[in-house]
């Protein structure tokens, strides 16, 4: 937010005003122009734009003429409201499992049907909820190793172990995939966790819960509380992770028991661009570019035929790798979506009593 | 102000018509608050009549929404709370502020100008960039950790993340706010007072208590009726550095929309906001009039 404060361009105030001027005289024709030239996109912001943009945005510029601007960071909120008041910030989207599950039950999305995008360019399983699978990221452990330094947390019941293994922690705020945590901390088999029982799992949140010192919510935040040392291990995604692994931080990633969430690109019900929006998710998941976009996050594509453009070692890191999908549990939209609003407010009230 | 002495004048002329109304209306003062009352009625009123209107429209018609918000406990705990918190934090801005209000209103020149300055710079900084800068500051890499480890406190406190670090912040944003308030009514009392009761055999201490503080208790009132509404509404610092039982009913609003999309019960609990604040603001006008704030 500081920084979007920050980047305003100065201008004098009677630079502002003949703008302010000049944009009434000419709203009527900005808005017909964008109508027909521009698709707004809601991103996360930072690197992951940067990617997008390189890999996603200009290349479908160059090919359709269709400029892209952004709006970050992602907001769920936001696409709800948009359909409420009709006045559409952002056209395209990604969604994790449970917000697709919510923005499709309250009709927040548009629907999937072939005319939108021709099955060719899709792939069997392509499309959930009226969300096209992109890419999957994985929410796992890490710790400093200079804190923990024979050796670390192997699973959730070792994060829940402070005693074996003591030290300050934080999740994000995000039930769907901390209830996850909290089951497998507790025994639950990956193969039986969903639905989930919620008394169970927030039982075993008491366990940890005087432990977490902060539940993040953005993913920069995540890795900033474990570079600054507020945190010594952290439930974060792989993706940002294995960045500050990158940065050469004294970071160890676990990928057992991780909890694999599916980002999906869905579009905005009743936005005026939504024919140029299903063209661009269209561009978005060819095999070639989603392969590229996976690499530079870390993500694991989701279209098949992705993979033959990665090599072996790329493949290695990511979530949905042959050596780590085995050890993961991907979350179920269809089983959880009956609990989604149960689950958000026993969570909220657990968390501030 | 100006609007009272015109209706008050033509009333003792002739008796109230409607073209005596229409003349009121368009005499010139009409034209001085016209744009900040029409910029109000669009920007304020409006948005706000719409947030009342989905307070008992969504899901479903009827005062639901408002019934379940005070049948909840945790509801009523996250008000009682954001209350408890704003009390704690007016308080302690009062006694961080008061000292240097009685500073720089009794020894003015360039003392008073250099307390008033870091004062006002501290004003104008955004409050987010505030907390930002309290986050470096309690970080567990700061200087405040820092400064304990080179004293041998060892394992250091952990300072971010605590209601500590939340309530401290808070004060610091609002202590300006409570200066000005003490310093403009402050600079009113007279020296006069002050050397009289010295010239009677009081003490320093003794002056103070019975002559100067009482004369300052306006300017009290008026900064802790500031600083306390204000922090009723705090969302940004509780949520970045507080504690995550900290939730004050801002934050509280903020996850009724962003996670729950209950635009319903969120627009009823912020009614309810604006309600504790509105009858603040009644208590105050009613003991000492609103219009003294401002002086």
């Amino acid at each position: 937010m500081a920084k979007t404060v920050m980047a305003l361009p100065r201008t004098t105030r009677r630079g502002l005003l003949s703008m302010l001027g000049g944009a009434m005289v000419a709203m009527p024709f900005i808005r017909e122009a964008r109508a027909a030239e521009t698709l707004y996109i809601n991103t996360w912001g930072g690197p992951w734009e940067e990617a997008a943009r390189a890999i996603l945005f200009n290349p479908f510029t160059a090919e359709t003429g269709i400029e892209i601007r952004t709006i970050a960071p992602v907001s769920f909120a936001k696409l709800a409201a948009q359909t409420r008041t009709g006045i559409y910030e952002f056209d395209v989207t990604t969604l994790g499992v449970a917000e697709l599950g919510r923005a499709n039950h309250a009709k927040l999305i548009d629907t999937y049907d072939e005319s939108k995008i021709p099955a060719s360019s899709l792939w069997p399983g392509a499309v959930t909820l009226n969300g096209v699978n992109s890419h999957a990221f994985a929410n796992i452990i890490a710790y400093r190793r200079d804190k923990i330094p024979n050796g670390g947390p192997r699973n959730w019941a070792d994060f829940w172990d402070t005693t074996k293994f003591p030290g300050s922690r934080s999740l994000q705020n995000y039930p769907a995939r901390v209830l996850a945590f909290a089951l497998m901390a507790d025994g639950v088999e990956p193969a039986k966790l969903f639905p989930y029982d919620l008394d169970r799992a927030f039982k075993s949140l008491d366990r940890i819960k005087k432990d977490v010192r902060v539940w993040w919510s953005q993913s920069p935040q995540s890795q900033q509380l474990l570079r600054d040392g507020e945190v010594e291990l952290i439930g974060m995604w792989n993706t940002s992770a294995q960045a500050m692994v990158d940065q050469k931080q004294p970071i160890e990633l676990v990928f057992d028991q991780a909890v694999i969430d599916v980002a999906t690109w869905v579009v905005a019900r009743g936005s005026p661009r939504t024919k140029n929006a299903w063209r661009f998710i269209e561009f978005a998941v060819g095999p070639e570019r989603l392969a590229q976009f996976a690499q530079k996050n870390n993500y694991g594509p989701m279209n098949p035929a992705s993979f033959k453009y990665l090599s072996p070692e790329i493949i290695s890191h990511m979530p949905t790798s042959p050596q780590n999908l085995p050890k993961s549990v991907i979350l179920d939209a269809e089983k959880l979506l009956p609990q989604l609003d149960v689950m958000a407010k026993r969570f909220e009230q657990w968390l501030s009593t | 102000m100006a609007l009272d002495l015109t209706l008050s004048r033509s009333a003792q002329g002739r008796a109230w018509s409607a073209a005596g109304w229409a003349s009121a209306l368009i005499r010139p003062p009409f034209l001085l608050y016209a744009p900040a009352s029409l910029f109000l009625a669009v920007f304020f009123l409006a948005p706000l009549g719409l947030v009342i209107w989905m307070s008992v429209s969504e899901p479903t018609v009827g005062f639901d929404n408002y019934a379940e918000f005070f049948a909840s406990k945790y509801d009523l705990n996250v008000l009682a709370r954001t209350f408890q918190t704003a009390l704690i934090v007016t308080i302690t801005s009062l006694v961080f502020a008061y000292p240097v209000a009685y500073v720089a209103a009794r020894k003015g020149g360039a003392v008073g100008s250099f307390l008033l300055g870091i004062v006002a710079l501290s004003f104008w900084t955004s409050f987010l960039v505030r907390t930002y800068a309290w986050m470096v500051i309690l970080g567990a890499r700061g200087p405040v950790v820092g400064l304990l480890v080179a004293l041998g406190v060892n394992p250091p406190p952990r300072l971010l993340f605590t209601t500590f670090a939340a309530t401290f912040a808070m004060a610091h944003m609002l202590v300006p706010f409570m200066v000005l308030a003490l310093y403009a009514v402050m600079k009113r009392i007279d020296e006069v007072y002050m050397r009289a009761a010295a010239s009677l055999g009081a003490r320093p201490l003794k002056a103070f208590l019975t002559v100067y503080l009482p004369q300052s208790l306006p300017g009290v009132l008026n900064g802790a009726t500031l600083v306390f509404i204000t922090c009723l509404g705090f969302y940004v610092t509780p949520t970045l550095i507080g504690s995550p039982q900290d939730k004050m009913i801002a934050g509280r609003i903020g996850q009724q929309i962003e996670q729950l999309l209950e635009f319903g019960a969120a627009s009823a609990t912020s009614m309810v906001l604006l309600a504790a604040a509105v009858a603040l603001f009644v208590i105050y006008d009613r003991l000492f009039g609103i219009e003294k704030m401002w002086r």
